[in-house]
């Protein structure tokens, strides 16, 4: 049973849902004519091309075997779940707080750290970036929960 | 202005204490990224992009070069010692380079790949200095149809030369395009794609977009890979001489790589990466031992290397003289620029006579500077990369959420960022190119602009293009590119049924 090359595929029709949805998006926006080019005339034109080039993509690797898909989905969400954790910390919480958050909520991604192994990096990368960041760079920010 | 003339003002400028000082941030931080894989030049230019704004212009872009032609000396040292390429660029010096280590060569091999880099490097500034003015002087004949012909070419070449199907790399040319059109169009005051954000009234971050698609797409790949033999060896000075012989072989080496370094470098659409895997490719056709290559040929490595870094030195002469980048970075210095309200093209080297000599200048110096820290301290980048990705990348996640957030002191930036690795890993999981995305970013507003005045010009005609000679080059180009990426993929196309034919039939 061949595997169909199922990256061109997804890749090619998920192009082409974008650049129509560009295209129908930009409808609104003026067009105008060649000589006085409104801004809708770039970007429908180019949805309309990234559309073709999306179809272009996906129908020869029908035709085509690759490789089954690998998608690393607890990586992705941890690291994800690292900077957005940060974000939200960064003001409500202060630095430190922040950076020892994202921390841990990354290096739960690496299936070799152990807790107090991810505890020390914590640690090292606080200090580093307040150092960096607070001290030599002069960003203001509030560093403590309590001065948030 | 000549010049002799020229370079004694980049001297001037380019000694400044301060500018010196961030010559020597940007050559040391650019050759430990560029020692450490899984992070690049691009991550780490798009981190210090923030930074850059306390700091003067002049200061700031040769802090950044430094980073670009500084990584391409330590990206080899990695692909020597783990067979894992520190950059892109170094990808090639795993394939001889790991050989000289597994026979005992390490020394010796990240000796010449450095003296290599040097040379590269030093003769493509000759090259930057020789070429760039006169350059700029054709770049003031060039009007809007022009750089719209010569912008396409870019990208053209751009998604054609990379790896991967061409309809691949355009298709990412085209999203990036279509990405670059969000926010408000400067010439009707409509706002496109903002969908009442504020934030996004300017349009999408380049610092957000380049860390996303590079530095957290890397990040995410990068976790958990299993890292080959860890580095064992002892680096002295006495392992590192190499014998008479090896210095031998290697002069024509190193003077083929750096020519054809020089070349790809300056063209638009190719760059480092692409120069050094040419490179290798030709050695190995003139040599007259093909069979010594990826089993230890010292050819293998002084050519590429010098390569690599030639091109890193040319690829400033079209960002610098006319304003279109090369690749990725260079893309990304363009960017640099225009946020401190630099305009690069012909009209750069007149206006700001200090900014363009003093950059060039300060390669060289940059270069000296490269060549005396690193022989020294070869044995300082090895036991850095004794250090375990997973103490690492913690911290890269942080640095960038911080970089990101130092822009404009406001959060919806890194969950921008977010977004966009979630999008970069994607893009990297489906094997789609993510430079050409960023190359057509860039590019956009410009080419828009372009177009549209160059319509305005023509009052529509669309042969315009074609009527003025020097455009109607570049299209010719674009052309001939178009047609034989086309006909080469139905070459492969045609040589895997075959192959299947054959399978079947036997």
């Amino acid at each position: 049973m061949k595997s169909k090359d199922s990256r061109d595929i997804i890749g090619g029709l998920a192009l082409s849902v974008i650049g129509l949805y560009a295209a129908f998006q930009a409808r609104d926006y003026e067009f105008g004519s060649l000589t006085h080019m409104g801004p809708g005339y770039f970007p429908v034109g180019l949805g309309l091309l990234l559309a073709v080039l999306g179809v272009a993509v996906a129908v020869p690797a029908f035709f085509r075997e690759g490789e089954p898909l690998k998608v690393e989905w607890r990586t992705l969400a941890l690291v994800l779940g690292s900077l957005v954790a940060f974000a939200a910390a960064l003001k409500t919480l202060g630095l430190v707080a922040a950076t020892v958050l994202a921390v841990v909520v990354s290096s739960l991604a690496d299936r070799q750290t152990r807790w107090k192994g991810r505890l020390f990096i914590a640690a090292g990368v606080t200090l580093v970036t307040y150092l960096v960041f607070a001290l030599s760079l002069g960003m203001v920010l509030p560093v403590w929960p309590w001065s948030a | 202005m000549n010049i002799l003339d020229g370079l004694l003002i980049g001297l001037q400028s380019a000694m400044d204490p301060v500018t010196l000082l961030y010559c020597f941030i940007g050559v040391f931080l650019g050759t430990l990224i560029g020692v450490l894989p899984g992070i690049g030049a691009l991550a780490t230019i798009s981190l210090l992009l923030p930074v850059t704004y306390h700091i003067p212009p002049t200061a700031a872009i040769v802090m950044l070069a430094g980073v670009y032609y500084g990584a391409q000396y330590g990206g080899s040292t990695a692909s020597i010692l783990l067979n894992l390429p520190g950059t892109p660029s170094s990808a090639v010096a795993c394939l001889d380079g790991y050989p000289m280590a597994k026979q005992g060569r390490a020394g010796v091999a990240l000796f010449m790949t450095t003296i290599a880099s040097f040379v590269g490097s030093m003769l493509g500034i000759l090259m930057l200095v020789l070429f760039a003015p006169g350059i700029a002087e054709l770049g003031l004949k060039f009007g809007p149809a022009e750089y719209f012909a010569m912008m396409l070419l870019g990208l053209i070449a751009a998604s054609t030369l990379a790896s991967g199907s061409p309809a691949k790399g355009l298709s990412m040319v085209v999203l990036g395009l279509l990405l670059g059109t969000v926010g408000t169009d400067i010439n009707s005051g409509a706002t496109r794609y903002t969908y009442d954000i504020p934030e996004l009234m300017d349009g999408i971050s380049l610092v957000a977009l380049a860390m996303g698609v590079f530095g957290i797409s890397e990040v995410i790949s990068s976790i958990n890979q299993v890292r080959e033999s860890e580095v064992k060896e002892k680096i002295s000075m006495k392992t590192m001489t190499p014998t008479s012989n090896d210095v031998k072989q290697s002069v024509m080496p190193m003077l083929r790589g750096t020519g054809i370094g020089s070349f790809f470098g300056a063209l638009p659409g190719t760059g480092a990466a692409i120069a050094s895997f040419m490179a290798y490719a030709v050695e190995k056709k003139v040599s007259r031992t093909p069979e010594m290559f990826g089993r230890g040929a010292i050819e293998g490595i002084t050519a590429p290397e010098a390569a690599n870094n030639a091109a890193s030195q040319t690829s400033f002469v079209p960002t610098l003289s006319l304003g279109i980048p090369g690749d990725a970075v260079m893309a990304l210095m363009l960017g640099a620029l225009i946020i401190h309200g630099i305009q690069p093209g012909p009209l750069l080297m007149t206006q700001q006579p200090d900014l363009f000599w003093g950059l060039i200048v300060s390669f060289g110096i940059g270069n000296i500077m490269l060549m005396v820290l690193n022989l020294p301290l070869i044995g300082v980048w090895v036991a850095i990369l004794r250090i375990p990705y997973r103490v690492l990348y913690p911290a890269i996640l942080v640095f960038i959420s911080l970089g990101t957030y130092s822009v404009h002191n406001n959060e919806f930036d890194i969950y921008m960022v977010a977004i966009v690795g979630a999008v970069g890993y994607a893009l990297a999981i489906l094997r789609f190119e993510a430079a050409p995305l960023l190359l057509g970013f860039v590019l956009g507003p410009l080419m828009e602009e372009n177009l549209r005045r160059a319509m305005l010009l023509a009052r529509g005609d669309m042969m315009t293009f074609l009527e003025r000679p020097i455009s109607a080059g570049f299209l010719g180009v674009c052309f001939a590119l178009v047609l034989w990426s086309g006909f080469s993929t139905l070459k492969r196309w045609l040589r895997a049924r075959e192959r299947k034919a054959d399978f079947v039939s036997t």
